[in-house]
């Protein structure tokens, strides 16, 4: 080793990469406890803000004879969603399950999008997808317990055969699990990848990273967001005992 | 070049944090009830009246289809009915004036043949008149004459004889 490389790497070992989980922005006692409002909770804010003007504008003075692009918008909108439910679910999920879906996805496909405006992606939060995961864990036992009652419930734990009960627990668990660390895991590689290319280029950052949140932040965004929905829908689907 | 993922005034970066979970299903919750009342329900509302409109315009549409076709029907019927009539008045008249002709013709014949045998009767009856007459001047004049021939006063009984005998030689020739 010559002295110039033993230089170099002492220089690059001064400069440290790190990544910080979301920030506490919010601290505040309460029921004698004290409660952290993440970042990714107040992204997620901002995007419900959006999103309810958003709903509150589509939603509002619909016609029977469609008017303006608007009540079109809106009707593809929930028809897109309905009948996504529709063909993956079943008719008897239409109703029920096409506003969950529909909110979902304009929730989770905006908050990765909120990335392109510099604020910290909801979705890069593990809480945050942990949360959805523990609704469709939820809805698949509401699902199971509804269709199959507790005694067909319990009794799908030993199908098809006895030996299958541990597996069959952990499946149940193992599906929400994986459904919310898929989501986290797509979102917050893509933040440590476009942060390591941004440390590694330094001043140079201009053309590669605005490719990279192309992709990371907008193309799989939606296929992530596209992907979560679809999963919830055939979980819950598989869960009814009845088909 | 170490990569540390740090705390500070942070989280840490694969932390599950409840208080985030519980902001989150709450926001979910929100999102969920704002999609559902201000955007879902609505639309789903004019899709279902839009559906329910259209439904009553196709069934009305069918109506008045089925109408038009049972009027179409009728109208046609009507038009096989009356052309039918029309033909039958047709043959009726026909028919008539034939009856009408050959009656006309069969009285034509009868009067031409009633005016022909009166006129054949009296064309007889003439000639047996115009017969008698020339018969009644002939013996008158045939008397005169034989008067003035023989001058000779014939008892008139046997001269009408004799001249009626005469007579009807000549009448039968």
């Amino acid at each position: 080793m010559t002295d110039s490389m033993i230089l170099m790497a002492e220089e690059a070992a001064e400069r440290t990469f790190t990544i910080d989980g979301p920030l506490k922005s919010i601290t505040f006692q309460f029921l004698g406890k004290e409660w952290v409002i993440a970042e990714s909770v107040v992204t997620q804010w901002v995007v419900m803000v959006v999103l309810a003007v958003l709903f509150f504008i589509l939603g509002r003075n619909l016609k029977l004879k469609p008017e303006g692009r608007r009540q079109v918008i809106a009707e593809w909108i929930v028809g897109f969603f309905t009948g996504y439910v529709e063909t993956s679910m079943g008719q008897k999920y239409k109703r029920g399950y096409g506003p969950y879906i529909g909110a979902l996805f304009c929730f989770i496909i905006l908050s990765c999008l909120m990335g392109l405006f510099g604020l910290r992606n909801p979705t890069s939060d593990v809480s945050v997808t942990a949360s959805w995961g523990i609704i469709t864990f939820v809805l698949v036992l509401y699902t199971k317990i509804k269709t199959g009652g507790f005694k067909g419930y319990m009794k799908s734990f030993i199908e098809p055969m006895p030996f299958m009960l541990p597996f069959n627990i952990i499946g149940d668990f193992a599906n929400p699990v994986a459904q919310a660390l898929r989501l986290f895991g797509n979102n917050v590689s893509g933040m440590v990848i476009g942060g390591l290319v941004y440390f590694a280029l330094g001043s140079f950052a201009i053309f590669v990273p605005a490719v990279l949140s192309l992709y990371f932040d907008l193309f799989s965004a939606v296929i992530q967001s596209y992907i979560f929905v679809t999963l919830t829908m055939s979980y819950v689907a598989m869960a009814d005992m009845e088909e | 070049m170490g990569i540390t993922l740090s705390a500070g005034e942070t989280l840490q970066l694969v932390n599950i944090n409840t208080d985030t979970i519980i902001f989150t299903l709450i926001n979910t919750l929100i999102i969920f009830l704002i999609y559902r009342f201000f955007l879902h329900k609505p639309v789903m509302k004019i899709l279902d009246e839009r559906k329910e409109k259209i439904a009553g315009e196709m069934k009305a549409a069918e109506d008045a289809q089925a109408e038009a076709e049972a009027m179409k029907q009728e109208y046609f019927d009507k038009l096989k009915e009356s052309r039918e009539e029309a033909a039958q008045i047709v043959s009726a008249a026909v028919k008539r004036a034939g009856e009408r002709e050959n009656q006309i013709l069969a009285e034509a014949q009868q009067e031409a043949a009633d005016m022909k045998k009166k006129a054949e009767e009296s064309i007889e009856l003439e000639k047996k008149k115009a017969i008698n007459e020339i018969k009644d001047q002939i013996s008158d004049i045939v008397i005169m004459a034989s008067e003035k021939v023989c001058e000779k006063e014939i008892s008139k009984s046997d001269n009408e004889a004799l001249i009626n005998k005469f007579i009807a030689e000549v009448g039968n020739e």
